[in-house]
């Protein structure tokens, strides 16, 4: 008859070992958790009906006051430097923006610097997004060609915004648009180009980026005319620094800057709405109209109060992991 | 757009949206698949965009010319602009190590394009910043200690008002001018510091930095969050709401 043997004796090493893997399995577990607790809060507030109050910032209101200051009808350049990574922020500023400008009939020169998908992207949300909803009030859609134009993708950012600033024809000279029967056409000849001399006689320079593509910019343009630049929540701090000294004339950050730049489409700035009340006062600014009634609210108010409560998730789990740590380490040195 | 293609395209787009956040459980080929999916479609699209919007126009049709329509004569071909090809393709002898040599000559011009230009570039960048950071540090109006509201002043009065530096505004200042400085004697590193007062000037500097490094990392932080707010509005409401539980497609 066989004896039991008794069983093979593990080695300190192999028990360190089984209680790392012990320790990643539980890090993992709470990782999980983590992150099933963080998407369920991203999701479910996006299905209610949720108000953050707001007051725009001064950068926004100085943003919001110069887009309104173009004149109706008039060309601006429109530097679309982002893609659908970064919708959830760089979509609200463009929708934003062009809803506004579409409402004072400015034709818009689109063109990126820093990705080459960027272009089609904007022209997508304009032909999928922003045309449905005009047509769907009885509005005019905005047609390609008549009142916006792509110019592309220019991969040297240094070399073109200069040759832009020394001059924007012969910068853009040969720049061929397709028509809709597949004839290329000189962008020159479209109504949004035709009476663009130089990049003086362009009222504004937007930027909507998600990189620091606004430093070539601002390099190569500042002085020559005034720019506004709508920028993701990772690119605000270096930006404010161009806002501050003056470089650039309006600035919106993130879903911030979006809500922001919602908030005063809606009420205006020091205006009266339909009822007569102001809808938001700031002091010692004349009044900028708002388009009370329009559609206004978009991501900026559908995201900010969902990022609030994500941002009251990250906190809680900071606060419960410090706690966490803390006692540990007592009880480890008890 | 055809709705069933509109449909496809968007249950596509939650597809890889799923992929890629697979990550967050664990390395899988799924999110492999994903992610060389959206670097192949990426660099595809730049090829064909670098061709199509740039280099047929901006070079090619310059060099060929056109014959023209209806009779009249097109804009004739500047050969000359051929050169541009033999100094554009010696950049990639970089990949050779008995011709890297030649790879050097397209480098050389293009930093010598650019370093021309550095001298007015920094200054557009640079110069009013530096300006701007020269702010009066001492108060011109003690009482209030903070600027009044000026709703309701006239502009002359209000402009007054705004030209005086309250209080509040020196200490801003001031907070501003010492960080600046302290920031800048941190990065003192052409010389050793001996002096006590700078070397501890200088970590204060550190101190200030991290401050800044936290605003910024916070930022950063929210746009992360934003961006996943956007993927889940797109999930559910975009395609699971709008497309497949109202049956759109």
């Amino acid at each position: 008859m066989d004896t039991p043997q008794d069983p093979t004796p593990i080695s300190a090493e192999e028990v360190q070992l089984l209680e790392v893997k012990r320790i990643e399995k539980q890090a993992h577990r709470t990782r999980m958790i983590l992150f099933g607790l963080l998407i369920l809060a991203s999701s479910l507030p996006l299905f209610l009906t949720l108000n953050v109050p707001n007051k725009p910032t001064q950068a926004t209101v100085d943003l919001y006051s110069t887009i309104m200051a173009v004149p109706d009808g008039s060309t601006i350049l429109l530097q679309t430097d982002w893609t659908t990574s970064t919708r959830g922020e760089s979509g609200g500023e463009f929708e934003g923006l062009m809803r506004v400008l579409m409402r004072k009939n400015c034709k818009v020169a689109l063109y990126s610097m820093s990705d080459a998908q960027a272009p089609k992207v904007a022209m997508d949300e304009i032909v999928l997004t922003l045309n449905p909803e005009r047509k769907l009030k009885g509005e005019r859609e905005y047609k390609a060609w008549d009142d916006y134009i792509s110019l592309g993708f220019f991969p040297n950012a240094e070399g073109e915004t200069a040759s832009m600033a020394a001059n924007l024809r012969s910068a853009w000279n040969g720049k061929k648009y397709i028509n809709d029967s597949g004839e290329p056409e000189d962008v020159f000849q479209s109504p949004v180009l035709s009476k663009v001399q130089s990049i003086t006689s362009v009222p504004l320079v937007v930027i909507i980026t998600a990189t620091s593509s606004f430093n070539v910019l601002i390099e190569r343009l500042s002085g020559k005319v005034p720019i506004v630049a709508l920028v993701t929540g990772v690119m605000g701090p270096e930006t404010n620094v161009y806002y501050s000294s003056k470089q650039i004339q309006g600035l919106a950050t993130g879903m911030k800057g979006v809500y922001d730049l919602e908030t005063m489409m809606e009420d205006g700035i020091n205006s009266p709405g339909p009822n007569g009340k102001v809808g938001f006062q700031w002091e010692n600014h004349p009044p900028v109209k708002g388009f009370p009634g329009e559609t206004n609210y978009g991501r900026g108010k559908l995201y900010f109060p969902t990022l609030h409560i994500d941002m009251a998730l990250l906190i809680l789990a900071v606060i419960f992991g410090n706690v966490g740590m803390f006692m540990a380490k007592k009880r480890g040195n008890r | 757009m055809n709705e069933h293609y509109a449909f496809l395209k968007m249950t596509a787009g939650v597809l890889c949206t799923v992929g890629l956040y697979s990550v967050l459980y664990r390395e899988n080929k799924f999110y492999r698949f994903f992610e060389h999916v959206f670097l192949g479609l990426a660099a595809g699209y730049a090829i064909v965009a670098l061709w199509s919007e740039n280099l047929k126009e901006g070079w090619y049709d310059l060099l060929v010319g056109s014959a023209g329509t209806n009779g009249h004569s097109g804009p004739y071909g500047h050969y000359l602009y051929v050169l541009l090809l033999p100094i554009g393709l010696m950049g990639y002898f970089v990949f050779s190590k008995k011709h890297s040599w030649m790879s050097r000559v397209p480098i050389g011009i293009v930093l010598g394009l650019w370093s021309g230009q550095q001298v007015q570039v920094w200054w557009t960048r640079y110069g009013p910043q530096i300006q701007d950071s020269i702010k009066p540090l001492l108060p011109t109006v003690w009482s209030p200690a903070m600027k009044p509201d000026t709703t309701g002043m006239t502009p002359a009065l209000a402009d007054a008002v705004s030209k005086n530096v309250y209080l509040s505004q020196a200490i801003t200042n001031v907070i501003f001018v010492i960080t600046l400085l302290a920031v800048l004697s941190y990065f003192l590193f052409s010389f050793e510091v001996k002096s006590k007062a700078i070397r501890g000037f200088s970590t204060l500097g550190r101190y200030l930095l991290m401050i800044g490094f936290g605003a910024i990392f916070g930022s950063t932080v929210m746009m992360r969050f934003a961006l996943l707010i956007d993927r889940m509005y797109y999930v559910w409401i975009e395609w699971l709401m709008n497309h497949v539980i109202a049956r759109k497609f």
